[in-house]
């Protein structure tokens, strides 16, 4: 092969590759400031990219989706990591996460705003979470848990209740041993089961399979009696500079309330269209989450729900270091009353 | 053998066999010697299932996993779960193969396409492709387009390494005979490099097609709404064992037929060749 037609060949090759990484920025269109009325038309040909896979569900199921989907384009990604990763590659524009992953994003860099938040009505008897308890370890009561070994992933909301949980207890991190383990999957339920740490908190269908499995061997769960219901909308400062895009977030915002609302209004199709069809889990898991998940909560007023993302920020900043931030700051207030209002709206 | 006549020499009857020669090869082949190996797991798993030795929660028993699969073919969800992975993992490995054989070629027929290339592919082969994916993230988003380049990449590094292998192994006999008869480059690269290298290049496909189902279980798990990564990776959110298990047959059955498609290329393609193993 002559080394001029190679070289052509490695040319092309380049070319090939280098075209497809390199990624447009968003068009340089006038910016809307963050603090400028929120334009209410969407234009034509707005897409905006949602990770809330279990609200694309409840839309097609309450046949809201095609209203949404000329302008949202639905990716399967939730949860803090995987959601600021995207955010960083310019290919997400909202995702719904818990209350950690806003503070965090903020930490490492990232400008993000919170646009819709969703609460449980009655939360202390509703948690997401309950502390699973290792077969043969006994932990009755919270102030059980000094010097157990606790499984504890910073930078995620499991990891911020353990903080509160000692907090509660009055414990300090060198009452306990901390054991770090990324909570993914059933990683909790299979440290638990395998007594690889005394003390874990898992979620949702987790508790009753653990328990379902394992109580024989003595598995239990307690409940450690806090607030841990927050379920926040979030995307990038970026997004919402862009007006189409803002006003796109502003409408899909809507919808979402509407959605939150339909799921509680319809627990039948919800197991069977969400739980039973699309994770599938049998129906009588999914009544079993439908009962503990309770009714939701859409405030039009965030006053209270800053106020306790506050005081995650100040017991988090102690433990990793990091700057104290403000709450308020993370949330964009335009949002505040554009899920509750739609939800009255949509009552009438 | 008859008995000679010469003196002076023992006459051999029969009562005096010829000493057997020892063989030195692997002897005649069984018959489905393939399968005894993945039978006899299974045949461990079932015995340990039934006597109660295997933990049903950590393991669970075979016949569990079969009626899943019903439960998950009945409801639709394996097939096209399957069918999702499979068309990923054969675009992904469709474009690794091409771009392993091309780059294999310039850098095995030109001295300044090895000097550049091979560094590249090594220092490649020396970082995991689950480490390179947040980079894919952010350089080419969540769309399908990384999850195929990130099995691309899997992919190539074997077929890249062998072919070139193959290639710069070929006889110097050959080239010699094809300058003499004055074969043109696009010739010999037809009549000589392609054949010549091709028994590295079926070894590299090997590790190939069972490295696309490999890579598919680590992009499954970004964005996806299907494939056999992603109801793996569900499940585990469950704690759904099973789900999970029957996920790792299917990848399991899927490297095997694979490997077997490729053997039975690799039996057709080389039959000119006299080896240990004919």
């Amino acid at each position: 092969m002559s080394s001029k037609r190679l070289l052509s060949v490695l040319a092309l090759l380049t070319l090939a590759v280098t075209g497809c990484s390199a990624k447009a920025d968003a068009d340089s269109a006038a910016k809307l400031s963050l603090d400028a009325a929120l334009p209410t038309t969407i234009p034509a040909g707005t897409k905006i990219v949602v990770g809330d896979p279990t609200t694309e569900v409840a839309l097609k199921l309450s046949g809201q989706y095609d209203k949404v989907s000329k302008y949202v384009q639905f990716a399967n990604l939730s949860g803090g990591p995987q959601t600021t990763e995207a955010f960083r590659a310019h290919a997400l524009d909202l995702g719904s996460v818990a209350e950690i992953p806003p503070i965090n994003a903020t930490w490492t860099g990232l400008h993000v705003k919170i646009v819709a938040s969703k609460f449980r009505q009655d939360p202390i008897n509703h948690p997401i979470y309950k502390l699973g308890i290792a077969p043969g370890v006994s932990v009755k009561t919270l102030s059980d848990l000094r010097g157990k070994k606790i499984a504890y992933s910073p930078g995620q909301a499991q990891g911020a209740l353990i903080l509160k949980v000692l907090k509660k207890a009055g414990l300090t991190k060198d009452d306990v041993k901390l054991i770090e383990i990324p909570s993914t999957g059933d990683v909790y339920v299979q440290a638990l089961a395998g007594k690889q740490v005394d003390v874990a908190p898992i979620g949702g269908v987790q508790i009753k399979r653990y328990l379902a499995k394992y109580s024989k061997d003595g598995a239990t769960t307690i409940d450690h009696g806090l607030r841990d219901d927050a379920g926040h909308l979030y995307g990038p400062v970026e997004s919402l500079q862009d007006p189409a895009k803002a006003a796109a977030i502003r409408a899909y915002v809507a919808a979402w309330g509407v959605a939150q609302i339909w799921i509680d209004q319809h627990p039948k199709e919800w197991i069977q269209g969400y739980y039973v069809k699309d994770q599938g889990l049998s129906a009588a898991d999914g009544q079993w989450l439908v009962d503990n998940a309770g009714h939701p909560d859409i405030p039009a007023d965030w006053s209270g729900a800053i106020e306790r993302q506050q005081q995650t920020i100040e017991l988090l900043a102690k433990e990793t270091g990091n700057p104290v931030i403000q709450a308020k700051d993370l949330y964009d207030l335009r949002f505040q009353t554009v899920a509750a209002d739609a939800i009255k709206a949509g009552a009438k | 053998m008859s008995a000679t006549t010469l003196p002076g020499l023992r006459t051999r009857t029969a009562a005096n066999p010829a000493v057997r020669r020892r063989r030195l090869g692997p002897g005649k082949p069984i018959k489905f010697g393939a399968a005894l190996g993945p039978v006899l797991l299974l045949v461990i798993w079932s015995v340990g299932s039934a006597a109660g030795w295997i933990d049903q929660r950590i393991l669970s028993a075979p016949w569990t996993v079969v009626s899943t699969v019903g439960e998950l073919i009945s409801d639709g969800r394996l097939q096209s779960n399957l069918w999702t992975s499979a068309q990923r993992a054969l675009i992904g490995l469709a474009l690794g193969i091409v771009a392993g054989v091309v780059l294999a070629l310039i850098s095995g027929l030109s001295r300044l396409g090895e000097a550049l290339l091979d560094g590249p592919v090594q220092i490649k082969r020396a970082i995991p492709s689950l480490a390179l994916l947040p980079l894919l993230i952010l350089w080419l988003g969540i769309g399908e387009g990384m999850k195929i380049v990130t099995i691309l990449l899997g992919v190539f590094v074997p077929i890249y390494i062998h072919t070139h292998n193959g290639l710069r192994t070929i006889d110097s006999r050959y080239v010699e005979l094809a300058q003499t008869v004055g074969l043109s480059q696009w010739q010999f690269i037809r009549r000589v490099v392609l054949p010549g290298a091709l028994p590295g290049f079926l070894l590299g496909l090997r590790f190939a097609v069972t490295g696309a189902w490999l890579s598919l279980v680590v992009v499954e798990q970004i964005n996806s709404t299907s494939g056999i990564g992603y109801m793996m990776e569900l499940a585990r959110t469950y704690g759904q064992t099973d789900i999970i298990i029957v996920g790792l047959v299917v990848y399991g059955i899927l490297g095997l037929l694979s490997d077997a498609v490729v053997r039975l290329i690799q039996r057709r393609a080389l039959s000119w060749r006299r080896t240990l193993a004919s």
